[in-house]
């Protein structure tokens, strides 16, 4: 931290090793995989290079870059709202009631609707479910300690689970493995239009979120602290809930329950760069994004021709990174 | 001097509990209202309802003269600031960074101009918290923290401040730093009110004594004449005794 962290030089500097880390990302991870695939041939629009270059890798690079900064952005804006380092998506049950509602949606054999894939709606149904029946009730008393926001959490989740796995079980046997493939977290290529719909409604709500990046400062000292200067907070954190659940739901619709990404990237670009949100939130996105590409490009590789799913990646490094970044801190520097 | 602040008939109730019956104060520019009472006797909410974050059940608040509710949020903040009697900051801000949040309702920039800086710094050393301004928050004791938040309200550069307890967690000699910082605040055109359980902090510094008790205000006592009459002191305890400092200025013991 430097007394001069308030201004937008201040803030340029901190945004370039973020902004840096997503490009380079965008521009090389496309060519890390299984087999080596050639510049010449892909430029002749020469079979496979070509359609693996374009059709394959870039979708998947791409969609882990906006999942995984739309799934971050979330973990950030949650644990500002609920003034909690714990509290993401998944502990509050929203990842795992949009779970079950993609997962019923491919238990019931719908692929596509309106061109749209079909789990994106119900991912979309799950999470507001979850959003109505959990965070409806905080609304009201949101004030909920760490503790009672953990054992929530839980309770979603443990039915989520059941319900998934009831669902599986009178799936068939196919569907099964769908669900299971979906449910393992995992980036894929994905068609143009769906890629250009997730962007196109990330990009709206990242900038919706980081635009109230000063009021986000505020909720996450205290509401009283927040209202004595100038904030709507009830009108505020109905829009964080709202956007937080969509870009959520959107996200593992596309990708499954990727939900770790959420948790270490705030954590760190917390503790490593600014806990300002204006810096946090844009931090947290292209890093995020970021992450996970490099997670799925790790999967590509390791094993092949077998792939080890980004979340799976994401998992076992970051898992014992976030442990270790712990551990190092001062007790005073505890969050 | 102008008026400030109209309370009017405020009335509020906890569940069954009555905690303002019928509450009424005036104040004006240039004073310093020390809020006094017991343990509930309505006072944190009496600051809750002026700064605008708790409704009443019947009632009014007027600032400078217009209605609470024909503010808005953020000309209100602009106006009014508020120290809350404790803040949860888990997040790992640092002391200045929390300073600054104080000139929010201030401007429309993405980033804090010149003119913020100048205030964050001048209210931060005028609270003795400027040396550990990089310090994060979590980090620092119920002091230095206690420093850094009245270092916030008065970045704010309110018309009005509240503040709930501001000598909390406060050695001797910043709590009286604490009501003097107030005091100058006051001298300078702004209303104060703190809330305190200091009653001779409160005899030295303060202009008025308001004193809640039963959901009114039970007694306004200008502080200088407040030795004159200890009808309000027993509402306290049976044990406390006024007298008089050898400068002639009232004292408060107790037996």
């Amino acid at each position: 931290m430097t007394p001069h962290e308030y201004t937008t030089t201040a803030a340029r500097r901190n945004l370039i090793p973020p902004i840096c880390v997503f490009v380079a990302s965008a521009i090389f991870l496309p060519w890390v995989g299984a087999g080596p695939i050639s510049l010449a041939r892909v430029l002749h629009h020469q079979s496979p290079d070509y359609e693996i270059l374009i059709q394959l890798r870039i979708t998947r690079t791409l969609l882990a870059l906006v999942a995984g900064g739309a799934l971050s952005l979330a973990g950030a804006l949650f644990q500002a709202m609920l003034r909690d380092a714990l509290a993401t998506p998944y502990t509050l049950g929203i990842s795992a009631g949009a779970s079950l509602g993609a997962v019923a949606v491919i238990a019931a054999g719908w692929q596509m609707v309106w061109g749209i894939p079909a789990t994106w709606f119900g991912a979309l149904a799950g999470a507001f479910a979850v959003f109505t029946l959990v965070l409806g009730g905080f609304s009201r008393r949101r004030k909920i300690s760490a503790f009672s926001l953990l054992l929530t959490g839980i309770a979603v989740n443990s039915v989520c689970a059941a319900c998934i796995i009831i669902l599986g079980g009178f799936a068939g046997m196919s569907r099964t493995f769908s669900i299971a493939r979906w449910l393992i977290g995992s980036v894929d290529s994905t068609s143009f239009a769906s890629l250009g719909l997730l962007s196109a409604v990330v990009l709206i709500l990242a900038v919706l979120i980081m635009s109230q990046a000063r009021n986000w400062n505020l909720v996450a000292v205290g509401d009283q602290w927040a209202a004595t200067r100038g904030v709507n907070v009830p009108a505020l954190l109905r829009t964080g809930y709202l956007a937080g659940s969509v870009l959520v739901a959107g996200a593992i619709a596309l990708t499954g329950p990727i939900g770790f990404v959420g948790l270490i990237v705030p954590h760190l670009v917390r503790s490593r760069i600014s806990p300002d949100h204006r810096v946090l939130l844009p931090s947290v996105f292209l890093f995020g994004g970021a992450l996970l590409a490099v997670c799925d490009a790790i999967g590509r590789i390791v094993l092949p021709p077998a792939e080890i799913p980004a979340g799976a990646v994401l998992a076992l490094i970051g898992g014992p990174y976030l442990v270790w970044a712990i551990r190092q801190r001062r007790p005073s520097e505890e969050i | 001097m102008s008026i400030l602040l109209e309370v009017a008939n405020l009335q509020i109730s906890y569940g069954r509990r009555i905690v303002l019956r019928s509450a009424t104060l005036t104040a004006q520019s240039g004073e310093f209202l020390a809020l006094v009472g017991v343990n509930g006797a309505g006072k944190s909410t009496l600051l809750d309802i002026i700064a605008g974050f708790r409704k009443p059940a019947a009632g009014s608040v007027a600032i400078a003269g217009r209605h609470q509710k024909d503010w808005n949020l953020r000309e209100l903040s602009q106006r009014v600031s508020h120290l809350p009697q404790a803040v949860h900051a888990d997040l790992p801000y640092t002391a200045e960074q929390l300073v600054a949040m104080g000139r929010y309702p201030h401007t429309d920039r993405w980033f804090e101009s010149d003119e913020d800086h100048s205030f964050i710094r001048e209210a931060m050393k005028r609270t003795h918290c400027w040396e550990y301004r990089h310090r994060n928050f979590g980090s620092l004791s119920g002091g230095e923290r206690q420093r850094v938040l009245l270092a916030a309200c008065l970045a704010q550069n309110a018309s009005i401040l509240l503040l709930d307890e501001p000598s909390t967690f406060l050695d001797v000699d910043q709590q009286l730093h604490c009501f003097t910082v107030l005091r100058e605040e006051a001298k300078t055109g702004k209303l104060c009110i703190a809330v305190t359980h200091d009653l001779n902090l409160a005899l030295t510094h303060c202009s008025r004594i308001i004193v809640l008790a039963d959901g009114i205000v039970a007694h306004d006592l200008p502080a200088s004449k407040a030795h004159e009459e200890d009808a309000w002191l027993q509402l306290f305890s049976s044990r406390l005794r006024m007298g008089t400092t050898p400068a002639g200025a009232p004292w408060i013991w107790y037996q």
